[in-house]
């Protein structure tokens, strides 16, 4: 090669390295820089915890401050101030999640940072015991709190001992979503289907159990109670017709009271008659 | 020969005896149709689950039953006096039966509209009339207590049955329970089978001639002759209106309906917003419903008295007043802020002594003013036309609520509206019986002593009734010893069938 060619590849080389250095500080500098609090995890130290957020550098002007909790825009945080804060008092377990402090600006697009509020699982929302009829479709679900977002697993207890739940005849669908799952039970079957499930909530911080027990009714349970009632009302009809029945004789016996011994004053009458008749005669 | 001459006196009114198992009977008939339509409410979550119905949707249920019990009222009277009561209770019973067994089997809500709503409520209506007409046949000097016993049969089925659904619907579901509680109300057909048939005909002049004495008198012989063919014919006899105790009578109840149920339907509701915790809430209906149960009998009991029974439409306008100021007194719950709950509890008794007196005498009343004759027609009547507020009171008084936004304003206009209805009874009777005395042609104390004589009848007749063989026996003994002296002829005295 050339000497020279060289040295001036060598020259836009370092040329173009330092030019994309240089672009890289610049634009660094563009970007607002903010300073925030730790990520933490609950429960905390003390009764509360503060979220902070400071917009220590920013090239244009900024508009105002807000924070979002999940994805979600947290009511009443809007502020013109460059440092917002965002107090969480006596956090519990649905104090939990990302928070984020987002900066706007008017001829920029808007800026924030990310803080983590970790927390082990905890399963808030469940049904203590699901009654179905056979047949029908059973829907267990559970929720919990919590941050990051668990991994959810459903086995089945059968005399103590946890099993996983067998889904070879493909009746069950397990949907889990961030805090939710649900197990769907289909076509639910009188002898397998019933008895205790749990559902289990693992993050990196912790695990959490609760249990939901299914009972599975028969569709014929109702028919022996029914059957018994109506031959209850059989037998008391039956008796009391009976009894009407047989008192009726007596019932008559006392109505004719004025017929019966009516006869007998006739025949009386008539001994009378043939009495006197006799008499007469 | 008549088959049963004065025995229209001596027999009807057997006032005891097979009398009681018919007051059984008619308790459990009663029990049934008053409670039904309430205690169904506790299957309404399940069904919604199950159908995807709405609250108001499910809530349709109820109404159109209670609707159809009272609307079917004149129908139920036309059968009653075509075919006696004992067919007609085991029919109604029959029809609630299988209409909640077939509801166990329906997909939709029309489906269940039309079963237990129509069907089921004609059943009940049909029961409901029954019963209380047979118990007018049966009934003369304690038909206030045997009304206050039968009648006591609507707390009592729903303080049985309210548990007893809770239980069936856990453990059978609702389908399940709908065709266990078809089978339970079959009973009503063994209540049906209690009702023997009274062998009597209003044919003569003389059937219960001292009730006539007490109605207006000067309708009441012809009256009774066309009513007697009337009520088989025509079922909707609005000749009723005529009557100006009828009249009186039915602008009382129709008040007394219009705010009665408003405050048992919001009374949780009230609660809670006063502070109270949802089960304590829910308590004091039961607390309500179980002082019912014993009051109605009591008051039965008081009304059957000598002093008491022939002033019996004072006494209901009474129970009307007392209703209504307890239900005006009850905001004043403000004044006892720490005490809540105990006050409304004591709120709950003395609502649950007012209803129970005022359920236990609104037949009765209505038996008193129309005799046995008129009173299946004049009930129907009485229903359909009772239909209207009882359908409307319980909305007017939610959207009052809904307005004003407090719940003492509900107290208040049911209050207002029972007080009222109270106090017209009340005024409005002095005045009827004012003028029926001033009617009687010249005579102007006849009234006060046909009263009395009829008093000493109906005693007389008390007498008779607790010694109705000897009492024959010694009043035949005169004509026995005419006869022959050596058999003895136990003749009512107004017989006119010795052969001889």
């Amino acid at each position: 090669m050339i000497p020279g060619k060289r040295r001036a590849a060598v020259m836009s080389f370092s040329l173009a390295m330092i030019g994309a250095l240089l672009l890289q500080t610049v634009s660094s500098q563009n970007e607002p820089s903010i300073a925030s609090s730790d990520h933490t995890s609950l429960p905390v130290e003390g009764d509360s915890y503060l979220l902070q957020c400071n917009l220590t550098s920013a090239h244009s002007v900024h508009q105002e401050s807000y924070w979002m909790k999940n994805g979600e825009e947290i009511a009443e945080t809007r502020s013109p101030n460059r440092n917002t804060e965002y107090f969480l008092k006596k956090p519990r377990g649905d104090a939990a999640g990302v928070y984020m402090c987002v900066y706007t600006f008017e001829t920029a697009p808007p800026a924030n940072a990310t803080i983590e509020v970790k927390s082990a699982p905890d399963i808030i929302g469940h049904k203590r015991s699901e009654n179905k009829n056979e047949g029908q479709v059973a829907v267990l679900y559970c929720k919990s709190t919590g941050y990051p977002y668990p991994i959810w697993n459903w086995r089945k207890f059968d005399n103590g001992f946890p099993r996983e739940i067998d889904n070879s005849s493909g009746r069950f669908t397990i949907s889990s979503r961030d805090n939710y799952t649900e197990l769907h039970i289909a076509n639910l079957d009188i002898d397998l289907d019933p008895g205790e499930y749990h559902c289990n909530a693992t993050n990196m911080l912790g695990t959490r159990d609760e249990k939901i027990v299914l009972r599975v009714r028969s569709n014929l349970a109702p028919l022996w109670p029914l059957l018994g009632v109506l031959a209850e009302i059989i037998i008391l009809i039956v008796i009391i017709v009976v009894y009407e029945k047989r008192k009726k004789p007596d019932d008559l016996q006392d109505d004719d009271d004025h017929a019966g011994p009516v006869k007998t004053n006739s025949t009386n009458n008539h001994k009378d008659k043939n009495l006197r008749q006799r008499n007469t005669n | 020969m008549s088959p049963a001459p004065a025995d229209e006196l001596g027999r009807k009114p057997l006032d005891g005896g097979w009398g009681w198992m018919v007051v059984v009977g008619a308790h459990i008939s009663i029990g049934f149709a008053y409670s039904t339509p309430k205690v169904l409410s506790i299957f309404y979550k399940e069904i919604q689950e199950n159908l995807g119905a709405s609250s108001s949707e499910i809530a349709w249920i109820s109404s159109i039953m209670l609707a159809a019990m009272y609307a079917g009222g004149p129908v139920s009277s036309m059968l009653v006096t075509r075919f006696g009561s004992r067919p007609i209770v085991m029919a109604g019973g029959l029809m609630c039966g299988v209409s909640m067994v077939t509801a166990s089997f329906g997909n939709s809500m029309v489906y269940l509209y039309l079963c237990i709503g129509i069907i089921g409520g004609c059943g009940l209506s049909l029961n409901l009339n029954a019963s209380l007409t047979i118990i007018s046949k049966y009934f003369l000097v304690k038909r206030p207590l045997a009304n206050g016993l039968a009648m006591a049969g609507s707390p009592v089925f729903l303080c049985l049955l309210a548990p007893l659904n809770q239980y069936l619907l856990y453990t059978y579901g609702w389908r399940g329970s709908f065709l266990i509680l078809g089978g339970l109300m079959l009973n009503c057909c063994v209540a049906g089978a209690l009702m023997r048939p009274v062998i009597a005909s209003c044919k003569t002049s003389n059937c219960a001639p001292q009730k006539k004495v007490e109605d207006k008198p000067n309708e009441s012989n012809t009256k009774l002759k066309e009513s007697c063919m009337k009520s088989a014919k025509s079922f909707l006899d609005l000749t009723f209106f005529k009557d100006r105790g009828f009249v009186i009578y039915l602008i009382g109840s129709i008040m007394f309906i219009f705010g009665a149920y408003a405050p048992i339907v919001f009374l949780s509701a009230y609660a809670i917003d006063q502070g109270v915790d949802e089960f304590s809430a829910a308590y004091l209906l039961t607390i309500m419903g179980f002082v019912d149960m014993f009051v109605r009998p009591a008051t039965g009991l008081i009304a059957s008295s000598k002093r008491v029974r022939p002033r019996i439409q004072y006494f209901f306008s009474f129970a009307l007043v007392f209703t209504g100021t307890v239900h005006l007194l009850c905001p004043m719950i403000t004044v006892f802020k720490s005490y809540s709950y105990t006050f409304l509890a004591t709120y709950a008794v003395f609502f649950g002594v007012g209803f129970g007196m005022v359920f236990a005498l609104i037949f009765e009343c209505l038996m008193d003013l129309m005799g046995n004759e008129r009173f299946p027609s004049a009930v129907g009547l009485v229903t359909i036309i009772e239909c209207f507020p009882m359908l409307l009171g319980p909305p007017a008084a939610g959207l009052l609520v809904d307005i004003f936004g407090d719940y003492k304003y509900l107290f208040f206009m049911c209050g207002t509206v029972i007080l009222t209805g109270g106090l017209f009874l009340f005024i409005m009777n002095i005045y009827n019986y004012h003028m029926l005395e001033k009617e009687k042609p010249g005579k102007d104390g006849e009234q006060n002593q046909l009263n009395v004589e009829s008093q000493e009848h109906v005693s007389a007749l008390e007498v008779e009734m607790k010694h109705t063989p000897e009492a024959e026996m010694e009043r035949s003994e005169p004509e026995a010893k005419e006869a022959n002296g050596v058999q003895r002829e136990p003749q009512p005295e107004k017989s006119a069938e010795t052969p001889h």
